[in-house]
């Protein structure tokens, strides 16, 4: 008999509710119907912990006075995006210190989650109510209004694996991959990811709540790039990168457990964003989803020494989780992960525990994503409108 | 193979030709790369020696055996391991296997493997790896 949310958030109250991470319940499955899961189990946690650089954090600083309208913002020599207002910012994940190309907007974020203190510099060309053209001081989580990450594009479902056909080794977003196809890496949580999980997102929404960077997040769309018409495997999961979510959360609830900054090497800088979704099973077919297995779920292995990055094969994430998978050329090549499989288990883990000590009641999407997406590239041409 | 080496020279040891000794019976070649001896008194010499590994092995027992104190020099690798997230990104160039992900998919760096390469320096992308500055052993 199909569940609702009402009433999986009743047996959440009742502490009735049966929940358990995506993993355990790919195991279950070995041994049991799916009508037997959909009945036993409420709830499938579901999480991920890798680097996400479409992240970032609006801030309000308060006012100074006499009044500044910041028309030019740096945290520890890092731009944050003026146009918003007198004293609100956005600070990018992925801008890069003037001074240290190593340190960017997610070590800001990072530290100001830390509790440590971060030097504002801000200009303005003073106005009749916004008089005051320059301030250099210095801020932290407590000091200023708001804090929150608001990330555009997070939690992937399925990426391209990545390796390297050239002589020299290249380093990628997907780590440093050596030349003659040395290496392959790989960047999901494979069965326990959240949007493998429901591959059609049906239970996944705008407004559903969410696990995020160590406290209670929301989903608040689709995230940019949405793609939906991925070729998928026949067992509905897509080969390449599909959907995504943009997510909101307070930042100054987070922990630097579950948001971290990160660099590659002549890349740039990341943050490893930790997201944990609990998907309700609703029902047969939703116990079908979240069943899925590693062997199940499979991705293009893509040649980022090339433009374009062609891709070279295809592998199950059981492959690529084994340290090493074989390329249709039949060389053995070995896998390395980028996204961090241990911290994910730990959020699915935390985020069932909230549940479970009815700290955390699941959402009705108010809203479901769009059926029907793609991803249009940027095309050259010249003039405007004539 | 190349390796570099200490080697410490008593004052009577300064005054004979060691050194070409060793290029001429071992065939190994000698660049000295820092020098700090002077006739009276004895001295250091940081060489880095050129040859066959049996060539290198034999010219340390040699030096050893005409009385200079020889050592090693060499870089280790520092971990700030506290600081893993278990992301694996530094095994994917890791060839030795010194650094692995284990069957829990944590992290684990057996150094009696590393070899020093320092790749995973650049390829961890919290940087918690550093190789030292040489010294001796
Ligand atoms: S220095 Fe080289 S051999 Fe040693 S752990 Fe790092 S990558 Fe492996
Ligand atoms: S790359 Fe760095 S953080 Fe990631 S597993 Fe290796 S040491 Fe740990």
């Amino acid at each position: 008999m199909a569940k609702t949310i009402a009433q999986i958030n009743e047996k959440i109250k009742a502490g009735k509710a049966v929940v358990v991470t995506a993993e355990v319940f790919t195991n279950m499955a070995q041994e049991k119907s799916l009508v037997e899961l959909a009945q036993e189990v409420d709830v499938v946690t579901t999480a991920t912990f890798g680097p996400m650089c479409s992240s970032g954090a609006i801030i309000n600083f308060g006012h100074w006075s006499p009044g500044i309208r910041m028309e030019e913002i740096s945290l520890n020599g890092v731009s944050a995006y003026e146009g918003l207002a007198a004293v609100d910012t956005y600070i990018g994940a992925t801008s890069e210190s003037k001074f240290d190309p190593t340190y960017g907007g997610a070590n800001v974020i990072e530290d100001l989650i830390r509790g440590k203190d971060v030097r504002l510099h801000a200009r303005g060309k003073g106005t009749d109510c916004y008089p005051t053209k320059e301030i250099d001081t210095w801020i932290n989580k407590e000091t200023v209004n708001e804090f929150y990450l608001f990330n555009p594009r997070n939690a992937y479902q399925n990426y391209a694996a990545a390796t390297n056909s050239t002589n020299r080794i290249k380093y990628t977003y997907m780590g440093s991959l050596l030349p003659r196809y040395s290496n392959v890496t790989y960047s999901t949580s494979g069965e326990l990811s959240p949007l493998l999980n429901d591959p059609f997102l049906r239970t996944i929404g705008l407004g559903t709540r969410i696990f995020l960077g160590g406290t209670e997040g929301y989903v608040v769309w689709n995230g940019t790039q949405f793609n939906t018409r991925r070729e998928r495997n026949e067992f509905g999961i897509p080969k390449l990168p599909g959907a995504t979510l943009a997510v909101i959360g307070d930042a100054k609830q987070m922990s630097a457990d579950y948001i971290r900054s990160a660099y590659y090497e002549k890349y740039g800088v990341s943050l490893f964003v930790g997201i944990g979704i609990p998907i309700p099973v609703l029902d047969e077919r939703m116990a079908k989803h979240l069943s899925i297995s590693n062997d199940q779920i499979e991705t293009t292995i893509l040649d980022y020494g090339q433009e374009n990055h062609p891709a070279v094969g295809m592998a199950t994430y059981a492959q690529l989780a084994s340290g090493s998978v074989t390329l249709p050329d039949g060389k053995q090549v070995k896998t390395a992960p980028l996204s961090s499989l241990a911290k994910a288990r730990e959020i699915a883990e935390l985020l069932g525990q909230w549940i479970r000590e009815k700290r955390f009641f699941l959402t009705e999407p108010v809203q479901m994503f769009p059926k029907d997406s793609f991803v249009k590239p940027l095309v050259p041409r010249e003039g405007g409108e004539q | 193979m190349k390796r570099r080496y200490a080697l410490r020279f008593s004052p009577t040891l300064v005054e004979q030709p060691i050194v070409s000794k060793l290029a001429r019976t071992y065939d190994v070649d000698i660049n000295i790369l820092n020098a700090d001896v002077a006739s009276g008194r004895g001295g250091k010499l940081i060489v880095e020696l050129s040859g066959t590994e049996e060539n290198l092995d034999a010219s340390v027992l040699y030096l050893s055996e005409v009385g200079v104190i020889v050592s090693e020099m060499v870089k280790e690798l520092l971990f700030r391991e506290e600081g893993c997230i278990h992301c694996g990104a530094c095994t994917a160039v890791c060839s030795p296997r010194a650094l692995r992900m284990n069957n829990e998919a944590k992290l684990v760096f057996d150094v009696s493997l590393c070899v020093v390469c320092g790749l995973c320096t650049q390829a961890c992308p919290l940087r918690l790896f550093e190789v030292s500055n040489e010294r001796e052993t």
